[in-house]
């Protein structure tokens, strides 16, 4: 009897490259933090809106989309910060991009193919490749992969470091060879996020410190200093508002995709394939230290790593969940 | 230098790293006084009911003094418990905030404060695990609301912060969450039993990487011990050192 394909993912097989240790947690083991990572979740509430977005051209749709989403707004400091930022976000999108030089093919469309070895053009017995590829358009005879980014600095070393983006270039591989679309290049839609915070105010026993203070320092010894009032809703919308007026709040880069590329990601690939079942036929799957506070923030495994392995810290912090989450079908937004 | 032979499992509780947490009151510092051979190293007063071998601890300094003596040998102790980690925490970072002449960890930018406590924390708590004597932690329980992938919901965890909390649960071979459980008495009226909680849960941090404890064992120091299966007696002689508060004295 032969052992069912393993589905892999252009995240798995980069989480590989990067630390083998914690490939091994996420997709062998199938650990998840219990903690929600914030970033993530607004990443994925702004896909949510961009796919209703491009699929409808309403912007209605959008915002109500975002109030049901973030009906916790009213209790929850976090989704609060995030359904503003995402509000304002894509009102102004909506704005700068109110009318497309693209035709869309496709939107959340997913993929599945094998993984060849480059030498022989055999499939691999153990694994297959799948993914999700936000969106596929069109521009007059060509098409493009539409990938949505959201950073939190859209400078030059952002923009440069695009090219090495080993997710695309298997996306645009395997929509070509999945599903038949030829794939000129991607066209990067990077929306950034603003860093502004709502003014909470300060309290009337904080003000009558700052007063005091200011007193103090004055020679007259009095102060015209009047009590910070929080910001309402409105007023830090508008001032969002303003901020996501800025045009460089928004960027598109479209790169073009060489077959060269497309020859490195298939040796590239196989290799990786032949290395993962090295590592699990031995299991060892080293940590790379290097990669421990990667982005300046420490891996979703750092506490496991710190701890040898101690299975308190992985039973009370982890659990355990299907690997590829982002595989899954998207709930019927639109 | 390297190994010619693998490390055997540790057997004894006197080898063990534990963490012991729970409500206030509901007997964590008598659990632990059972132990055997135990010092505490009282971060906070509360032993006063109890007769004990104990150090007060007032500062960082203290503990490291205290820690000193342990590791000389020269006394009859064997687990050390520090009553409160918490405490012991706090003291750590009031060390580290006099030594960089700060008055708050976020002065040193770039969370290096938090990082420099952590670490000479850790470090001093490592050293203690690899000492032969046995480790208890005793720290207060709180609720906190985890946002997690599927939704909302309050947990009981060690009153520690964040990342200290990681780096106990990190070294502890047990995390023992001292509860009570709602039971049915021989009249049919509702009791409160306590216990103590072994096993992790979605509403609890607990664990057990000896794997030999049952999931709820009552709050007593004789059935714990039992349940874990050690060799030695319960009620061992206490021990009779020449200077018990010594290791409090500078």
């Amino acid at each position: 009897m032969s052992t069912p394909l393993m589905t892999s993912t252009y995240s798995m097989w980069s989480l590989f490259r990067n630390c083998r240790k914690a490939c091994e947690y996420r997709y062998v083991t199938g650990l998840v933090s219990l903690q929600k990572d914030p970033n993530l979740s607004f990443g994925s509430l702004i896909h949510e809106c961009l796919l209703i977005w491009h699929g409808t051209r309403d912007l209605a749709q959008v915002l109500d989309h975002l109030e049901r989403s973030c009906a916790a707004r009213v209790s929850d400091d976090g989704v609060r910060r995030d359904w503003h930022l995402a509000r304002a976000m894509m009102t102004a999108y909506a704005t700068r991009y109110s009318r497309e030089d693209f035709y869309i093919i496709a939107l959340e469309k997913t993929f599945e193919g094998p993984i060849v070895n480059p030498k022989t053009g055999a499939a691999s017995r153990s694994f297959l490749l799948a993914g999700k590829v936000d969106g596929i358009v069109r521009i007059g005879d060509s098409n493009y992969i539409l990938e949505h980014k959201t950073a939190a600095q859209i400078d030059a070393d952002y923009l440069e470091r695009l090219w090495t983006d080993f997710q695309i270039t298997i996306y645009a591989y395997y929509v070509e060879q999945t599903l038949g679309i030829p794939i000129t290049g991607v066209i990067y839609n990077v929306l950034a996020k603003a860093r502004l915070q709502q003014s909470r105010g300060e309290t009337e026993d904080e003000y009558q410190t700052r007063r005091s203070e200011l007193i103090a320092k004055s020679k007259s010894g009095t102060s015209t200093a009047k009590r910070k009032m929080p910001e309402s809703d409105e007023e830090f919308q508008a001032r969002l508002a303003e901020k996501y007026a800025d045009p460089e709040m928004f960027h598109r880069e479209t790169l073009y995709l060489s077959r060269e590329r497309f020859d490195i990601l298939r040796e590239e690939l196989w290799q990786l394939t032949q290395e993962f079942l090295r590592a699990r036929n031995h299991k060892v799957f080293y940590q790379n230290t290097s990669f421990c506070f990667h982005h300046n923030r420490p891996c979703a495994y750092f506490a496991i790593c710190r701890s040898n392995g101690n299975p308190n810290v992985i039973d009370n912090f982890f659990e355990i969940a299907a690997p590829h989450e982002e595989l899954r079908e998207a709930e019927p937004a639109f | 230098m390297l190994p010619t032979a693998k490390t055997p499992p540790k057997t004894g509780l006197s080898d063990l790293t534990v963490l012991v947490y729970g409500q206030t009151k509901i007997g964590k510092t008598t659990l632990c006084s059972q132990a055997e051979g135990a010092l505490f190293l009282a971060t906070e007063p509360g032993l006063n009911a109890l007769d004990v071998f104990q150090a007060p601890i007032l500062s960082w300094d203290d503990l490291l003094i205290a820690c000193a003596e342990i590791v000389e040998g020269k006394h009859p102790f064997k687990t050390v418990i520090i009553d409160t980690i918490d405490n012991a925490y706090k003291f750590c970072t009031d060390y580290i905030l006099k030594k960089f002449k700060i008055e708050h960890e976020s002065d040193l930018g770039y969370g290096k404060g938090y990082a420099i406590v952590n670490n000479e924390f850790q470090r001093v708590l490592t050293k203690l695990a690899f000492l032969p004597y046995g480790l208890f932690l005793i720290s207060h329980a709180k609720e906190v609301e985890m946002d997690s992938r599927t939704g909302k919901y309050v947990r009981v965890v060690p009153t520690l912060p964040d990342k200290a909390r990681k780096i106990v649960l990190g070294m502890a071979d047990m995390v023992l969450f001292c509860d009570l459980e709602p039971t049915t008495g021989e009249d049919g009226s509702q009791i409160l039993r306590r216990v103590i909680r072994t096993k992790p849960s979605l509403y609890h941090e607990a664990g057990d990487r000896t794997g030999r404890l049952p999931e709820t064992i009552d709050l007593d120091f004789a059935k714990f011990y039992e349940a874990y299966g050690a060799a030695p007696a319960v009620n061992n002689p206490k021990p009779a050192p020449t200077k018990p508060a010594a290791a409090a004295t500078k």
